[in-house]
């Protein structure tokens, strides 16, 4: 770690959470700005004036948008993120609760992605010969070509038919699989990719003129040198990951941070929309300084821009 | 030896001593109780029935609570509830009611009239500003109830009202021993809401709260303290315990349904539900019950407030002739075999077979005839004016109506599109813009829509208990609501025909009043109706001693006899 | 990074293949009309959830001209639908489109019938247009963007480029789904399909520029410091005649970069229909069919109201092989970049 790394890390840290904050003051006003509010509800179900009037001044939706703004924004930096209106819950909670749920849910396809893909990936690479990398090839290429809501749909349906992956809400098998057969699909040809670069470079080559056995080349020297560039991948996947899918959340019910920011918006729940976009905005700049700082620490060139 | 043996059966006695002492009350071995898991849409807002209007809190209220008198939703009959017994005067305005001896709270405090008066005090004081007191009240004014002893209350009404004491079936009793402090401070309001201790919500229903996880369920565990009995003198509710799993998205809960993890769900169910769940009860797994012909149709609807801004120089979109058209040029058939895949009646008014008495068959309607309807178009100046299949009115503008309706509701939406494709081929354009509930219920309080494709569920067959959408001064009058005198004759002539109706005692008399009512309400549509669908209500097959009905909520309503057979949901 | 100037070695069969794919796609949208047999909004009785009618060319009786059994309601609520094995309905050409049933009656429903008994083959097809249009709109809208912004940013350089830069990462982490509920609320409440369709590919546009600002900059960054910019500097051109020079350089990414930017936006597309701001019916259009489709049990009773699914895999897996050479290190991390900004 030297001195210029650091400052590099402190640099982006601190302009990632600026970001965060200013998407999160950013979501609150526009939920504002949107007519309507949480009271609305109460309204459809004939509730009486006074009632909804109290119902206002206990949400605090009768202050100007100043003073409410204030108060939120005094609120945060003490790390209060107000209360729901939908949930009658404070939204810190709610949303690490939620946050817990998508990031179960991102790990989980994460480590399938990975374990299915970088193998897959190093042995493509550097055997394109070899039957395991012919059937592969064809197969991830189809596979990245899945977007999410098609993914989700199609194995929702594979499941329902077949009974062979739970379809009761809750279950992860589902939503974990929708994002993690894409992602080992993106996560194989790139590490293929990446072999097949470095299984061409000299310094390998050289290695294999002294006699080192092929597979110990392919698995130890080319793969882990070949990792380095997968592995600034993983930022930007953790940061999109754990900000919660909303394709996939929302038509697998699975009760994520996605699926909570959709129901936040549907309820004009101000500070639940506002806590959301902080957590979504947390994760994406998170896994954004992740990238960079992989990347910075592969390429030192990487350090001047941004 | 002999030591040890003595031992022995010390200990067994003294854990069958343990066993019956924990298990006592629950009547072990009785062979029915158990555990029902039922799911809900929405989550409360709050344990105090008289703040909250909304519907899970009703809910609530009737597994918590007792009313004096219950109506039996399947028969519409009133049945002892608090009250045991009841008589009128000889004006019809008094009722002497006998209260039930030896009852309890749930935390084993006497129930008294005292109760009784607390509870219509808390309804009827304004600071509290009731939810219910709306309803509760008749012309605006509220009933009187007097303690006659400590067993006997005597309730006045203020006027003459036909419905009588089947207004009581919404008032639930509250506890003045915990509650009369709160609402002597002022701070009523506020009491009951959701971050209250479970064990502090203290009723005279056949449940007490055990647990609330918001976002999740609320547990419910028989109240030991109820005081129903079933025929045979078995202590009720047969339950042990009963959860509300809320779940907010109706997919799910069929799903859930199907795969035996829900015995009862918020609802009837869906046309298209209806082949999946057959298929389930052909494998035992689910049961399905024809209640009957729902009675909250769905209705459209213009927006008839005089000077609207939304209808601004576009006056044919308020006229009679307009509804009376849509309804000739739709063919109700059609609507019912591809939304409700023919489960549904054609529906030509907002009173349905589902009505029972109320309902009049010989009601004139109107029959498919697009030409006719055409012809009535002309008649208020839309006609096609460029030869391009599309109406114009007499500016030349094309016609086409803005109809909002609720998004994520398969029937509101399917209806629609419908509608939509059957008035474009008479050249009518019809325009759907589908939103979410909040954004729907703002537009129509707030006046700012052309026509509305909504309903409100219907929660008493009655009609003088839905004066809110009958009369011109009611909430729920959609079309203009809330209004200071009557805008219309024709809405005069109702109001008035609703008061004659209201304060008749006379059955027959009341039925006929309504009947003109429909019929002048038939004269000018001021909704539209299309299909009311047949209620069928899905339960799991392990549930027993349900009385589905057509009216909210459909199993609930009588929680105390449900019971579940064979292995219950963990 | 991807130079622009390099044509690469001839395609390969791969490409060549999906590029074939696309063109089929394209010609297919355009024509859509002459070969959808129904219009999109025409709800056909009694075939609510009807399945797809076969097409054959054989039966106990040998070999025919292609024709199809007629189909019956059988149980409308278990949404049964019988065939009638004796009769056979010769398929025509023209009459209104490629291919039509030759009895008014008996519908042709290659890909079965929605909930409501509209053909799901005439949706697919003619909702190509739409969503098709309004991605690539929205696509040529975020390059023409990102590239100005980019560029510009590249050649003000200092301070100036990192602010701009720095405000294109913030609209990259603004969730666009706010932008979307938000624009929703403020607008009238009936919007046409053509204002649907400008204002999609407006926000699309208004989303995804960033993606392509932060790739243009790079390059054009480094383009400037080679030598034939610096020639043309010293040839006496202003800095920004500069960048015109130097602009050719981006074409490669901004090939790639379109490669990416569809897919994400075709899914953008099918998410924004779930927030309110889709097409209006009947306007068919991939996402909202996909939208009525997504849940279990459609799923399982209509599967083939899934087409639009299979359209939009069949759309971006040809766009795939067309791009094979395209997809690298740099490409790769802009594409997860842009799924996890876009409200997919």
């Amino acid at each position: 770690m030297n001195l210029a790394l650091v400052r590099f890390a402190l640099r982006r840290i601190v302009s990632a959470a600026a970001f965060a904050l200013i998407v999160a003051a950013s979501a609150f006003t526009l939920t504002r700005l949107a007519p309507g509010d949480a009271t609305t509800e109460l309204v459809a179900s004939g509730a009486r004036p006074e009632v909804i009037a109290r119902e206002r001044a206990r949400l605090g939706l009768d202050r100007p948008f100043s003073q409410q703004a204030l108060a939120w924004a005094r609120g945060m930096l003490r790390g209060d993120l107000g209360e729901s209106s939908m949930f009658g819950r404070p939204v810190r909670a709610l949303v690490l609760e939620r946050a817990a749920a998508t990031a179960r849910l991102a790990g989980l396809a994460l480590l399938v992605a990975t374990l299915i893909g970088l193998p897959l990936g190093v042995i493509s690479g550097a055997t394109p010969r070899h039957w395991v990398a012919r059937l592969t090839a064809p197969l991830s290429l189809a596979l990245v070509s899945i977007l999410p809501v098609v993914g989700a749909l199609a194995l929702l349906l594979l499941a329902a038919s077949t009974g062979w992956l739970s379809i009761e809400p809750g279950a992860i098998a589902v939503p974990a699989l929708a994002l993690a057969l894409p992602l080992a699909a993106s996560l194989e040809r790139l590490q293929a990719q990446a072999v097949r670069d470095v299984v061409s470079a000299p310094d390998l080559v050289a290695a294999a003129a002294r006699g080192i056995p092929p597979h110990r080349l392919i698995w130890v020297h080319a793969s882990r040198q070949s990792l380095r560039p997968v592995l600034g991948v993983y930022g930007v996947v953790i940061g999109s990951l754990f900000g919660g899918s909303f394709a996939v959340e929302v038509i697998t019910a699975w009760p994520g941070l996605g699926r909570l920011m959709y129901d936040a918006l549907r309820g004009r729940d101000v500070f639940l929309v506002s806590g959301c976009a902080l957590a979504g905005a947390v994760c994406l700049t998170a896994g954004n300084v992740i990238a960079d700082l992989l990347r910075a620490i592969v390429d030192p060139r990487a350090r001047e821009t941004s | 030896m002999w030591k040890r043996l003595l031992q022995l059966v010390l200990f067994v006695a003294i854990l069958g001593a343990l066993a019956w002492y924990f298990e006592g009350p629950r009547e072990a071995g009785s062979g029915i109780g158990g555990r029902l898991v039922a799911s809900q849409r929405t989550e409360p807002d709050s344990y105090n029935r008289l703040v909250s209007p909304i519907y899970p809190v009703e809910l609530i209220s009737r597994l918590t609570s007792a009313p004096l008198i219950r109506v039996n939703h399947v028969s519409g009959a009133l049945e002892p509830a608090l009250a045991t017994e009841w008589a009128a005067s000889s004006d019809g305005l008094t009722f002497t009611l006998k209260l039930r001896q030896g009852v309890t709270f749930s935390d084993g405090t006497p129930f008294t009239s005292a109760d009784v008066l607390f509870s219509f005090r808390a309804l009827y004081d304004r600071k509290v500003a009731s939810a219910i007191a709306s309803g509760m009240m008749i012309n605006d004014k509220p009933l009187v109830a007097r303690a006659l002893d400590d067993h006997t209350v005597a309730i006045t009404f203020p006027a003459p009202y036909g419905p009588g004491l089947s207004i009581l079936d919404s008032l639930p009793i509250l506890p003045r021993h915990t509650l009369e402090a709160a609402l002597d401070s002022g701070d009523f309001g506020n009491v009951w809401g959701l971050n209250t201790p479970p064990a502090d919500i203290v009723g005279l229903g056949p449940f007490v709260v055990a647990e609330y996880q918001p976002g999740q369920r609320m547990r419910f565990v028989r109240n030991l303290h109820y005081w129903g009995k079933d025929s045979a003198g078995r202590a009720l509710p047969y339950l042990d315990e009963l959860v509300l799993e809320f779940i907010p998205d109706q997919n799910a809960e069929m799903l859930r349904l199907q795969a035996g993890s829900l015995d009862l769900v918020t609802d009837e169910i869906r046309a298209e539900d209806y082949a999946a769940l057959e298929r389930a009860s052909a494998e035992h797994k689910v049961q399905l019950v024809d209640a009957g012909v729902s009675v909250d149709p769905t209705g459209l609807w213009f927006n008839l407030k005089p000077g609207a801004p939304s209808v601004k120089g576009r006056a044919w979109l308020q006229r009679d002739e307009l509804r009376h058209a849509i309804s000739l040029a739709v063919d109700r058939q059609k609507i019912v075999d591809t939304v409700f895949l023919g489960a549904a009646e054609p529906a030509y008014g907002p009173v349905t077979r589902g009505y029972g008495p109320w309902f009049v068959p010989s009601l004139p309607h109107a029959s498919f005839d697009p030409a006719r309807a055409k012809a009535l178009l002309e008649s208020i100046g839309l006609k096609d004016r460029d030869g391009d299949g599309q109406l114009e009115d007499a500016s030349g503008k094309p016609a086409r109506i803005a109809v909002i309706t609720r998004k994520g509701s398969t029937l509101l939406e399917h209806t629609m599109a419908s509608v939509q494709e059957q008035l474009g081929r008479i050249g009518l354009g019809v325009d759907i813009v589908a939103l979410e509930r909040g954004e729907l219920i703002r537009r129509i309080v707030g006046g700012d829509y052309e026509a509305a494709y909504y309903g409100a569920p219907v929660l008493s067959l009655d009609p003088a208990n839905n004066s809110d959408l009958w009369l011109s001064s009611g909430n729920f009058h959609f079309w203009n609501p809330g209004q200071t005198s009557p805008a219309t004759p024709w809405e005069k002539q109702i109001d008035d025909l609703m008061h004659a109706q209201s304060e008749s005692m006379d059955m027959a008399r009341r039925v006929a009043l309504f009947a003109d009512v429909q019929r002048v309400f038939a004269e000018h549509e001021p909704m539209v109706f299309f299909a009311a669908p047949k209620v069928t209500v899905a339960m799991s097959a392990r549930v027993t001693g349900a009385e589905p009905a057509v009216v909210q909520p459909q199993v609930l309503w009588k929680p105390e006899t449900l019971a579940v057979t064979g292995a219950a949901i963990r | 990074m991807m130079r622009g100037h390099d044509t690469g070695p001839a395609m390969t069969p791969a490409q060549r293949v999906g590029r074939a794919i696309l063109v089929a796609v394209a010609l297919g949208a355009l024509l859509a009309p002459w070969i959808a047999p129904h219009r999109a909004g025409d709800q056909l009785t009694d075939r609510a959830y009807a399945p797809p009618t076969r097409v054959r060319v054989h039966d106990a009786a040998g070999f025919h001209a292609p024709f199809f059994y007629p189909q019956t309601l059988t149980d409308r609520l278990r949404r049964q639908f019988g065939v009638d094995t004796a009769t056979r309905v010769p398929l025509v050409i023209g009459r209104g489109a490629l291919l039509q049933s030759s009895a008014g009656d008996q519908p042709l429903l290659l890909l079965g019938a929605d909930s409501l008994g509209r053909d799901v083959f005439s949706r697919v097809a003619l909702g190509a247009r739409w969503s098709l249009g309004v991605t690539l709109l929205g696509a040529l809208g975020a390059l023409l963007i990102g590239a100005m912004f980019g560029a510009f940013a590249a050649v003000a350089g200092g301070r100036a480029d990192a602010w701009l830069m720095r405000f294109a990462d913030f609209v990259l982490v603004l969730p666009a789904v706010y932008l979307v509920l938000v624009l929703r609320a403020l607008l009238p409440a009936v919007l046409s399909t053509a204002d649907v369709f400008l204002l999609m590919a407006l926000l699309f546009a208004l989303a995804a520029w960033p993606h392509v600002a932060r790739g243009v900059r790079a390059i054009v960054a480094v383009e400037l410091r080679r030598d034939y910019a610096e020639a043309a500097r010293a040839a006496g051109a202003g800095r920004w005649r500069v960048v015109a020079h130097v602009l050719p350089a981006t074409r490669g990414f901004l090939a790639a970069e379109m490669i990416l930017l569809v897919p994400a936006l075709l899914s953008a597309e099918a998410a924004v229909s779930y927030l309110g701001l889709g097409f209006p019916e009947p306007t068919p259009s991939w996402g909202t069919m996909l939208q009525e489709a997504a849940n279990v049990r459609v799923l399982t009773e209509a599967p083939w109201m899934l087409a639009p699914a299979a359209a939009l895999f069949i759309v971006v897996f040809a766009l795939q092989l067309a791009g094979a050479r395209a997809s690298t290190r740099a490409v790769f991390f802009d594409s997860l970049a842009s799924h996890a900004s876009d409200p997919s």
